[in-house]
C-alpha cells in the first residue's frame, strides 16, 4: 500500500494503452472532493480508501499515485480547503478599498464560501480537529500575513490591539457552533462578528465596530430583499 | 474543597467483600466506570478505547456495566457530562459571588475557569480534545455546552450594566476562552493556564467595553491574580 515516488513514473510508461494521462490535476482535484464529501458525510475516521476511491470514480492504484494513504489525502485536502477561501478572500476585494473594508469583504467572502461547500465548513472545523487539533495553525500562517499587509507597516502597533492568533480561534468556534447547530447555509449571517474579529487585531477595536456594523446593515439590506 | 454527589476525585471503594447497601455500591460503580472512562480514554484515545479496557480500569464488571450504559459512547458522553456540570458550577459561583463591576465579576469567571482546567490536566484534555473523536455526537455536544456558558455570561449583566459595544460579544468571549485553552491544553501547557488570566482578561473584555477599559481590568488582573 506504499506509494513509491520512484517507480511512479515508470508505471505510468509501462500503461501502454491504457487511457492518456489526461489531467493528472483534475483526477487530484476529484480526489480531494471526494474525501471532503466523504468526511462531512461520515467523517474521517469512518471514511475509508474503498469511499474516496468510489466517490471520485477512479481506481486505488491512481488513489495511490496521487496520495500516501488517507492522512496524506488529508492534509492535501486542507491544503486546497484553505487555498480555495484565501482564493476567495483576495477576489473579494480592490486594491483600492481602505483595509478594514477589504477585510470585511474578505470575510464575507469565506464565509459565503463555506456555505456553498458545506464539506469544506466541516473539514475545517469538525473532523480536522480530531485528525490534527492545531489545524488553525495553517489557517493563521497563512492569513494573518495577508491581513497585515493590508493595513501596511505605518499601521498602529499591534500590541495595543487583540491577538490576531486569537482571534482564528474564535471564528473557528463561532463557525462550528453554526454547523453544529444545522445552520451551515447561513454561515454568512455570522458577518458581524467575523468582521469584527478579523478586523480589530489590525485596525483596532473602534474600526472593528464599525465593520461590523456595516455588515450587519449589508445583512439586514439583503434579508429584506 | 468539591462537595459534589459525583465528584469522579472522591471515589474511595474498596475491592472485595464489603457491607454496603446495594444502592450505594452500584452508585460507585457507576462513578468508577466515569472515572475510568476518563483515564483510559485520554490514555489511549476514544477510537482505541474498549469497553473491556474501561471495565479493568475500574475494577467492574461487563454486566454491570450494560445495566448502566448503553454503550461506550454513553459512558464517554455522561462522565463529559458531570465535568462540564461541575465546571458550570464553579465558574456561576465565581461570577455571581460578589456584588462588584461586571468586568471584575468576568475576570473572576475566567479565573475560575482556568483554575478549573489548570487543576486536573486529565479531565482538562478529555473535555477539550478527546470530544472531538466521538463522532456525530460531537456536534450536539459542542453546541448545547457552548450555548449553555454563552447564556450564563450573559444572565450576568445587570440592568444597570452598559450595553455591550459588540452585540455578539458573549459568543465571542466565550469562544476566547475555549479556543485559547484548548491550544494550551493540546500543547500540553494546561498546568501554567492560570498564567494567561491578564492577557485573556484583555481579549475577553475588548469587544464589550473597548480597548481602554479592558486594558484597565487586565492591569488589575496581574496586580491581584486571584479576582
Amino acid at each position: 500500500m506504499q506509494k513509491h515516488r520512484s517507480s511512479e513514473t515508470a508505471a505510468t510508461v509501462l500503461q501502454t494503452g491504457a487511457p492518456p494521462p489526461i489531467d493528472r490535476q483534475s483526477q487530484r482535484r476529484r480526489i480531494l472532493d471526494a474525501i471532503i464529501e466523504s468526511c462531512a458525510a461520515k467523517t474521517y475516521a469512518a471514511t475509508t480508501i474503498s469511499d474516496i476511491v468510489g466517490r471520485a470514480r477512479i481506481s486505488r492504484t491512481t488513489f495511490y499515485k496521487h496520495f500516501d494513504d488517507k492522512r496524506d489525502c488529508f492534509d492535501a485536502a486542507l491544503g486546497y480547503c484553505i487555498a480555495e477561501l484565501e482564493r476567495a478572500a483576495a477576489a473579494a476585494h480592490s486594491p483600492t478599498d481602505p483595509p478594514g473594508d477589504a477585510a470585511r469583504k474578505g470575510a464575507a467572502a469565506v464565509l459565503e464560501v463555506l456555505a456553498a461547500r458545506p464539506g469544506l465548513a466541516q473539514l475545517l472545523t469538525g473532523d480536522a480537529l480530531a485528525v490534527d487539533p492545531m489545524v488553525i495553525e495553517r489557517y493563521r500562517r497563512v492569513t494573518i500575513p495577508a491581513l497585515q499587509a493590508l493595513w501596511g507597516r505605518e499601521g498602529d502597533s499591534a500590541d495595543t490591539h487583540t491577538d490576531p492568533r486569537l482571534a482564528f480561534g474564535q471564528a473557528q468556534v463561532l463557525i462550528l457552533n453554526q454547523i453544529a447547530t444545522g445552520k451551515t447555509d447561513r454561515l454568512p449571517d455570522l458577518l458581524p462578528e467575523i468582521a469584527y474579529l478579523t478586523v480589530s487585531p489590525f485596525g483596532g477595536h473602534d474600526e472593528a465596530i464599525r465593520q461590523s456594523r456595516l455588515a450587519e446593515n449589508v445583512e439586514n439590506s439583503v434579508s429584506e430583499r | 474543597m468539591i462537595d459534589h454527589s459525583e465528584d469522579l476525585r472522591q471515589w474511595r471503594l474498596p475491592r472485595g467483600r464489603h457491607g454496603l447497601p446495594r444502592e450505594l455500591v452500584e452508585r460507585s460503580q457507576r462513578e468508577r466506570l466515569l472515572a475510568a472512562v476518563i483515564k483510559v480514554t485520554v490514555a489511549k484515545g476514544y477510537e482505541s478505547t474498549t469497553v473491556g479496557d474501561i471495565l479493568g480500569e475500574a475494577g467492574v464488571g461487563r454486566e454491570t456495566f450494560y445495566e448502566l450504559f448503553d454503550d461506550k459512547l454513553a459512558c464517554t458522553l455522561a462522565a463529559h457530562k458531570i465535568l462540564v456540570d461541575d465546571l458550570e458550577e464553579q465558574v456561576r459561583a465565581a461570577y455571581t459571588s460578589q456584588d462588584c463591576p461586571w468586568p471584575q465579576r468576568a475576570r473572576q469567571a475566567l479565573a475560575a475557569t482556568l483554575d478549573w482546567f489548570s487543576s486536573d490536566p486529565v479531565a482538562a484534555r478529555f473535555t477539550l480534545i478527546e470530544l472531538s473523536t466521538v463522532g456525530p455526537a460531537f456536534r450536539a455536544t459542542f453546541q448545547s455546552e457552548y450555548a449553555r456558558f454563552t447564556t450564563l455570561l450573559e444572565d450576568g449583566f445587570g440592568p444597570e450594566d452598559p450595553q455591550p459595544q459588540l452585540s455578539g460579544a458573549s459568543g465571542l468571549a466565550v469562544g476566547a476562552m475555549l479556543a485559547r485553552i484548548y491550544e494550551e491544553v493540546v500543547l500540553d501547557r494546561t498546568a501554567a493556564l492560570p498564567r494567561l488570566l491578564p492577557d485573556l482578561t484583555y481579549e475577553m473584555l475588548v469587544p464589550f467595553i473597548g480597548e481602554e477599559a479592558a486594558r484597565a481590568e487586565q492591569k488589575r488582573a496581574v496586580s491581584s491574580p486571584s479576582g
